[in-house]
């Protein structure tokens, strides 16, 4: 025991000495504290972990870029394994070293969180993008949602499908959609505005069935379905259990075509793809982070600072990366608006200035942010992407809730 | 009391005889133990004091679990459901009857207990590993519940909320000591209800009923034989335990106010039954000290790999793909290693202490 701890310590030293030589960089003013919790070795941590890299890799290259107005960010982050209680220690913690804003992750901790942050008065951007986040005039008064939410994603992937479904002849009223979901709040999350929007289609609600964690085969679960006609598929789970599921979808209906599959943000990813293979092929996803596959501004520095700093391209490093580096740079954003104003830089003002992005645009990866002090949602938009020879590339313009509602 | 030396306790009154702790020296160190939990707060920032608190509550827990485990013999897998239960009840009186804390925190054992009751109903037929596997359902179930019920996590008005919120209790009604916020509040309170389940569950097994219990682990039949009704007292250890539990989760619940199923799944049950195991089954001190062990040990693994990162992001980097999986490792170790050199847990380590330096510099 003694021995090993001996070995950390000494490999500490040497960490912290080798960090002190390699940070001299140009950033050099007063350092802004920014807390963080990634999930690096949860339940989430396979798309945990390159959310995390994201927002590191962006305030790194940040900081090597001059920072906020001189200003470097300082990262206090931590893994805190997918646990609500190690989330509650570990931001209080960070509150209590002045962290002036921070950067969540799941569902449970940030709705535990939601409360503390209100009080501490500290924004706070997650990786959860349920709707019950959206409530800045009451409980939630310093939660942005960063990307669309699972509800509109939903309402999105279901409007396409319909839309594709009918241009090939078919009767809109034969159309069956069977959820497939988590079996947890982050799951059922976006069925209710799903049903919804069918209902407004004068068509049948949805059939709801739920994932078993750990299930090796779905086979009894499409057995269901079928029985119901499906003819549609939406995945709201994680991208394992859902290239699964659609391995399962081609053995059962014995083929790609039968069935149009469909995978919200946490299952549309290269993981999915790579695990389901031959099966992800033609798969539908309402993906509001751009993919690696499609090339937009934004995706430059990411690339340049990767080959620098890491052996890895960004398809490797994967669309999380490049979700976790567009977060912290809204967030980012937020601050340097509150200090271009020349305010101090508090949880209110930082609040005040990220509610001041009109029509924001973070180099084509999402698509414009607006947030508004009664609308914290960044925007209702998004474009849906197709699986083709195993790339996602796009199979619909950005479809706008929003600027449809306001016509 | 060093200058005499003991061979043993010998008791000439029936009064000493009924005593908890007969010698001088055991009472100096309970009230040692006693004057520096309450003096706790004033040394430790509230940070420190947010880990201190889960160990609280930990603490409440084990011994519940170690009532129903290490006493009675019945492995539980359920403890996660019991606590959530126990949450959740404290929740639930809170947001729908209004109940203030204090009443929702008895509520909530009474409630807990009585499912505890309904859970131990198998326990009449089934043993061991059997049993485990019963109570693994329950944990099940409840997940089951708190995730597909809508009333449960407080959607009255038909708005999809991930968790409970639970709105804030204060301690005496003072504003100043909200429980949600104020650590060194809600640890006094924590700490007067962890001192009287101590005292409870001591007592607990100088009665008739804890040496029945005692009897059922030992040997089953030979306890029916001697006239323990089986059925009754399993119940009944299943009913205390459960309603001690449940004051954990009560306490939980008006602690962090915003509670979901992730708080209450079957590693929560593993871990519980860590503690009792490393700490000491079948004692109430080992309940203590496996729940410090359980709990602070990742909080010093984890303070260790801030100190060695930094805020740094080029040695962030460096380690964060390690750091964690190293943790996972050295906690598993401690485990193991703490399971080598001592297995009856911490309180036969620290009894081993006591014992050398009883007869210090002699040894049996």
């Amino acid at each position: 025991m003694r021995k090993l701890l001996l070995m950390v310590m000494v490999v500490a030293a040497l960490a912290l000495m080798g960090a002190a030589v390699i940070s001299a960089q140009e950033a050099t003013g007063e350092p802004i504290r920014v807390g963080a919790i990634f999930d690096l070795s949860g339940a989430t941590g396979d798309v945990g972990t390159p959310y995390g890299e994201g927002v590191i890799a962006y305030v790194d290259w940040l900081n090597d870029n001059g920072g906020i107005n001189g200003r470097p960010i300082e990262l206090i982050s931590q893994d805190y394994a997918y646990s609500a209680e190690t989330a509650e220690t570990l931001y209080n913690q960070f509150v209590d070293e002045g962290v002036v804003v921070f950067m969540g992750w799941g569902t449970g901790d940030t709705l535990a969180l939601k409360s503390r942050v209100a009080e501490d008065e500290i924004p706070f951007i997650s990786a959860s993008y349920s709707a019950s986040l959206n409530d800045p005039q009451g409980e939630a008064p310093y939660n942005f949602l960063i990307a669309t939410t699972y509800g509109d994603q939903m309402e999105i992937m279901l409007r396409v499908m319909l839309e594709q479904w009918t241009a090939a002849g078919n009767a809109a009223e034969d159309m069956r959609v069977a959820y497939f979901h988590n079996d947890s709040p982050f799951g059922v999350d976006p069925l209710d505005q799903g049903d919804a929007y069918l209902a407004s289609q004068g068509l049948q609600a949805g059939l709801r069935v739920p994932m078993p964690r750990g299930a090796t085969d779905f086979t009894a679960e499409l057995q269901q379905a079928d029985d119901f006609g499906v003819t549609h598929i939406v995945v709201q789970n994680v991208s394992g259990p859902a290239a699964l599921l659609a391995r399962n979808v081609v053995q059962f209906f014995g083929g790609n075509d039968v069935i149009q599959f469909g995978c919200l943000n946490w299952c549309a990813d290269e993981n999915f793809v790579r695990q389901a293979e031959d099966a992800a092929e033609g798969a539908l996803g309402a993906i509001p982070f751009t993919p690696t596959t499609v090339v937009v501004p934004a995706q430059e520095a990411m690339r340049a600072w990767l080959a620098e700093n890491d052996t890895r391209t960004l398809e490797e490093a994967s669309l999380h990366f490049s979700q976790g580096w567009t977060a912290m740079s809204v967030m980012a954003e937020g601050i340097r608006r509150t200090l271009d104003a020349g305010s101090e830089l508090t949880g209110p003002n930082i609040r005040a200035a990220l509610e001041t992005l009109v029509d924001f645009e973070t180099g084509g990866i999402l698509a414009p942010i607006t947030w508004t002090s009664e609308d914290h949602r960044a925007n209702r938009a998004l474009a849906i992407y197709r699986v083709e020879d195993g790339l996602w590339v796009e199979a619909s313009e950005v479809i706008d809730l929003r600027a449809e509602e306001g016509m | 009391m060093a200058s005499e030396m003991q061979c043993g306790v010998f008791h000439e009154t029936y009064k000493s005889d009924m005593q908890v702790r007969p010698t001088t020296m055991q009472r100096a160190r309970i009230l040692l133990a006693v004057v520096f939990a309450f003096a706790l707060p004033f040394i430790l920032g509230s940070v420190e004091m947010r880990i201190v608190n889960g160990v609280v509550i930990a603490a409440i827990g084990a011994i519940g679990l170690n009532i129903l485990t290490g006493y009675t013999g019945q492995i539980s897998l359920g403890q996660g459901a019991f606590l959530a239960v126990g949450a959740y009840a404290s929740g639930l009186s809170s947001v729908y009857f209004g109940f203030s804390w204090w009443l929702s925190i008895i509520f909530a054992a009474f409630v807990t207990a009585a499912f505890g009751m309904l859970i131990g109903i198998p326990s009449l037929r089934l043993k061991g590993l059997y049993l485990a596997v019963a109570t693994l359902a329950a944990q099940q179930i409840v997940q089951w519940v708190i995730i597909n019920w809508d009333p449960i996590d407080g959607a009255v008005d038909g708005r999809t909320t991930d968790a409970l919120n639970i709105p804030n209790a204060y301690l005496f009604g003072n504003p100043e000591w909200r429980l949600n916020n104020n650590e060194y509040a809600f640890y006094f309170l924590a700490l007067v209800v962890l001192i009287v389940v101590i005292i409870a569950a001591t007592n607990l097994f100088r009665t008739h009923i804890g040496r029945a219990f005692v009897a059922i682990r030992d040997q089953d039949i030979a306890a029916q034989v001697m006239g323990v009704s089986l059925f009754r007292y399993k119940l009944l250890a299943f009913a205390l335990s459960s309603f001690i539990v449940g004051l954990a989760g009560g306490l939980l619940a008006q602690y962090s106010t915003a509670i979901s199923f992730e708080r209450f799944t079957i590693e929560v049950s593993i871990e519980y039954l860590a503690m009792i195991i490393i700490g000491g089954l079948g004692t109430i001190s080992g309940s203590i000290y496996g729940a410090i062990f359980i709990v602070l040990l990742p909080e010093l693994l984890r303070l260790l790999g801030r100190a060695i990162t930094g805020t740094d992001t080029d040695s962030i980097r460096a380690f964060n793909s390690l750091l964690p999986f190293l943790q996972q490792g050295v906690f598993g170790l401690a485990i193991v290693l703490a399971l080598i050199f001592e297995p009856e847990g911490i309180q036969k380590l620290w009894r081993n202490i006591k014992d050398y330096f009883r007869l210090f510099p002699f040894r049996y």
